[in-house]
């Protein structure tokens, strides 16, 4: 029972930033966006988050700068991609170095380290405990003592959903996706729906990156995110930005990343506990292109 | 149009060097004497150019690979996986084999490119069997090539006498000679590109795959085997990526260390794009950015600015070389119009 508990609550902390940063994605998807840049975002904002809570001695900072920094990110891209006209993948690998050349220099810069940089002078995001459920045995120990971002993931889970499929809003960004030309003519500005679908993906980045390196684990490392930007990415591919589908998705990358946990108990190399969330990404490409296959030959 | 690219890439690299400046002065460095340092250590002089050359080799290398993928319109991202594989697989080689030097050296090279290639061509297989997309497979395939070749040398290939995982050393016959201050693995770097360019720009196939990645109906309607040569540029470019990693073993280190291929492939995707996927414009930028690289390790011994620079300075340039190529593109096709359309009034 324990052991299960502990591969619950591993999938859950697992799930959350790539859960946050896909539900970003998800509106860039929906925008007609190619977005790859949640890789920079997240990492930029690990950085920040750290960089506020350490000096402003409050997660509430960290998690602010975090957002911050993310929209910077965003802004960048806005600039480059929806303004000049650059293109959007090349703009993104483009961003995704740079935010690794950042973080790195001002790692080295500010906080006078190499690689790593923790200290317990950073304030971690705190655990929520729900009062009554707490004491029920083996679903308090689940629903609640998660971290604060946990509960706010599933939030947004809900609000992306509610935005995307139920306000006009949505709507109008989902026509940008689908044929911006029509938009344009109809009097609202798809360059516009754009420009704030980057946006909410950069607040949404900028909580993933602050969960990372404030909930998840409690410092900052060189290039944090290892390709939780890429499995967010995949995440959308597999669902095509449905933000439940996601919401599921995610759940089973973090299983996958608990499993790996679980598995280095019993003598299996940490190398190879550590492939398990990637190789599960392909594992679920493949069955994703299977579905595809069948689709087009009904067609 | 040659010389448009010329301007273009001058004014860009003069540009981002200017927003360097800008980032220097904030912190409160002069900046004239940091570039001055930087160039110092990179290309003024025999031995620090020959330190350039030496680093621009798996930069270059990875570079075409990206350069050559990317122009013939597969998104093989997985130059790091292939990287690393390729230099795991010399670094064996280079333990367990004795051959006469010059033999030597090529086996392992051969086996180098050997493994990017079956690194590659797992993507390759993944696409043609399944129709699974190379772009976010060559992605995972990375991670699980960096967490693979982490685990050989913490386990089966480990220096028991080293501290922190890495290899023992090659025999001494696959070490690469040093000509005076040059080290072969430039000869190496120039044959590759002489080889490649020719390829891509003389020969049959490389005309296929240039075709494909420009419009690749017609070059299926004009005949290509799409499948064939997707499967070719794979192999190939993941044979470059070997490559790059057996000679950062055979030329540098001597083994395989801890976070050996860290930033390379990902420096040479990022050249292919400045470049814009032509193939002498990567090896040109190859140089420039390792010059970048060599210098700020040297900059960093005589003024105060941190050698991480370096990194901060390559992702503007990217930023601001690319920006400023489709900025001037659209600019000039305005210009053109314009003047096309004032000739039909006269």
């Amino acid at each position: 029972m324990k052991a299960l508990i502990g591969l619950i609550n591993g999938m859950i902390s697992g799930a959350t930033p790539i859960l946050l940063a896909a539900l970003g994605g998800v509106f860039t998807y929906y925008a007609g966006v190619f977005n790859i840049a949640m890789e920079g975002m997240m990492l930029v904002g690990a950085f920040f988050a750290v960089l506020g809570s350490y000096f402003f001695g409050s997660w509430l900072w960290g998690v602010g700068l975090a957002i911050l920094g993310s929209l910077a990110l965003a802004l960048i891209f806005i600039l480059f991609a929806v303004v000049l006209k650059t293109d959007e993948f090349v703009t993104g690998i483009a961003l995704n170095l740079f935010a690794l050349g950042i973080t790195t220099y001002l790692l080295r810069q500010i906080f006078k380290v190499k690689g790593v940089f923790s200290n317990p002078g950073i304030i971690p995001i705190p655990v929520i405990k729900i009062p009554l459920l707490a004491n029920v045995p083996v679903l308090g120990e689940v629903i609640s003592g998660q971290n604060l971002m946990v509960y706010v993931a599933i939030f947004i889970t809900w609000l992306s959903y509610f935005l995307i499929f139920r306000t006009r809003f949505g709507l109008r960004l989902r026509a940008a996706g689908y044929n911006a030309a029509r938009l344009d003519s109809s009097g609202v500005s798809s360059a516009r729906m754009r420009v704030w679908s980057l946006l909410i993906c950069g607040v949404f980045c900028g909580l993933a990156g602050a969960f990372l390196s404030l909930g998840y684990v409690n410092l900052f490392t060189e290039n944090m995110s290892a390709g939780r930007g890429w499995i967010s990415l995949a995440a959308i591919i597999l669902v095509n930005g449905h933000p439940l589908g996601v919401a599921l998705i995610s759940l089973l990358f973090g299983f996958s990343d608990g499993l790996g946990l679980l598995l280095q108990g019993y003598q299996v190399p940490a190398q190879f506990t550590a492939m398990v969330p990637y190789l599960a990404t392909l594992i679920a490409l493949y069955f994703y292109a299977v579905r595809e296959r069948k689709r087009k030959q009904i067609l | 149009m040659n010389r448009q690219r010329l301007l273009n890439g001058i004014v860009g690299v003069f540009i981002a060097l200017l927003i360097g400046a800008i980032i220097m002065v904030i912190q409160g460095y002069n900046p004239i004497l940091t570039y001055q340092a930087l160039f110092q250590y990179s290309l003024f002089g025999w031995y620090p150019f020959a330190t350039t050359l030496k680093n621009a080799v798996p930069l270059v290398l990875t570079g075409l690979s990206a350069a050559m993928a990317f122009a013939s319109g597969v998104v093989n991202l997985g130059q790091p996986g292939q990287l690393v594989m390729g230099a795991l697989f010399a670094t064996v080689g280079g333990l367990y084999l004795d051959l006469p030097p010059a033999l030597m050296v090529l086996v392992l090279s051969v086996l180098a490119m050997l493994g990017g290639v079956l690194w590659a061509g797992v993507a390759a297989m993944l696409r043609r069997w399944f129709e699974m997309s190379e772009f976010i497979v060559t992605l995972m395939l990375n991670m699980i090539a960096d967490f693979f070749t982490m685990w050989a040398i913490t386990y089966p290939f480990k220096d028991a006498t080293a501290y922190s995982p890495m290899t023992p050393q090659i025999n001494s016959n696959g070490w690469l000679p040093v000509i005076g201050d040059f080290n072969s693995s430039i000869f190496f770097m120039i044959v590759a590109v002489a080889v490649m360019w020719f390829f891509f720009n003389r020969w049959k196939a490389g005309y296929e795959w240039r075709i494909s990645g420009q419009n690749s109906l017609f070059a299926r309607l004009g005949g290509c085997d799409i499948q064939k040569n997707f499967l070719g540029v794979m192999l190939l470019t993941g044979a470059l990526a070997g490559l790059a990693g057996g000679l950062v073993v055979m030329a540098g280190p001597h083994r395989f260390i801890k976070g050996l291929g860290a930033n390379y492939a990902w420096d040479g995707v990022m050249i292919a794009i400045v470049a814009n996927n032509g193939l002498m414009a990567t090896f040109l930028y190859g140089l420039f950015f390792s010059a970048i690289q060599t210098g700020a390790l040297g900059m960093e011994l005589i003024t105060d600015v941190p050698s991480e620079i370096a990194q901060v300075l390559q992702a503007v340039l990217v930023l601001v070389i690319v920006a400023s190529r489709e900025y001037l593109n659209t600019t000039l096709e305005k210009a053109a119009a314009r003047r096309q359309a004032r000739m039909r009034q006269t």
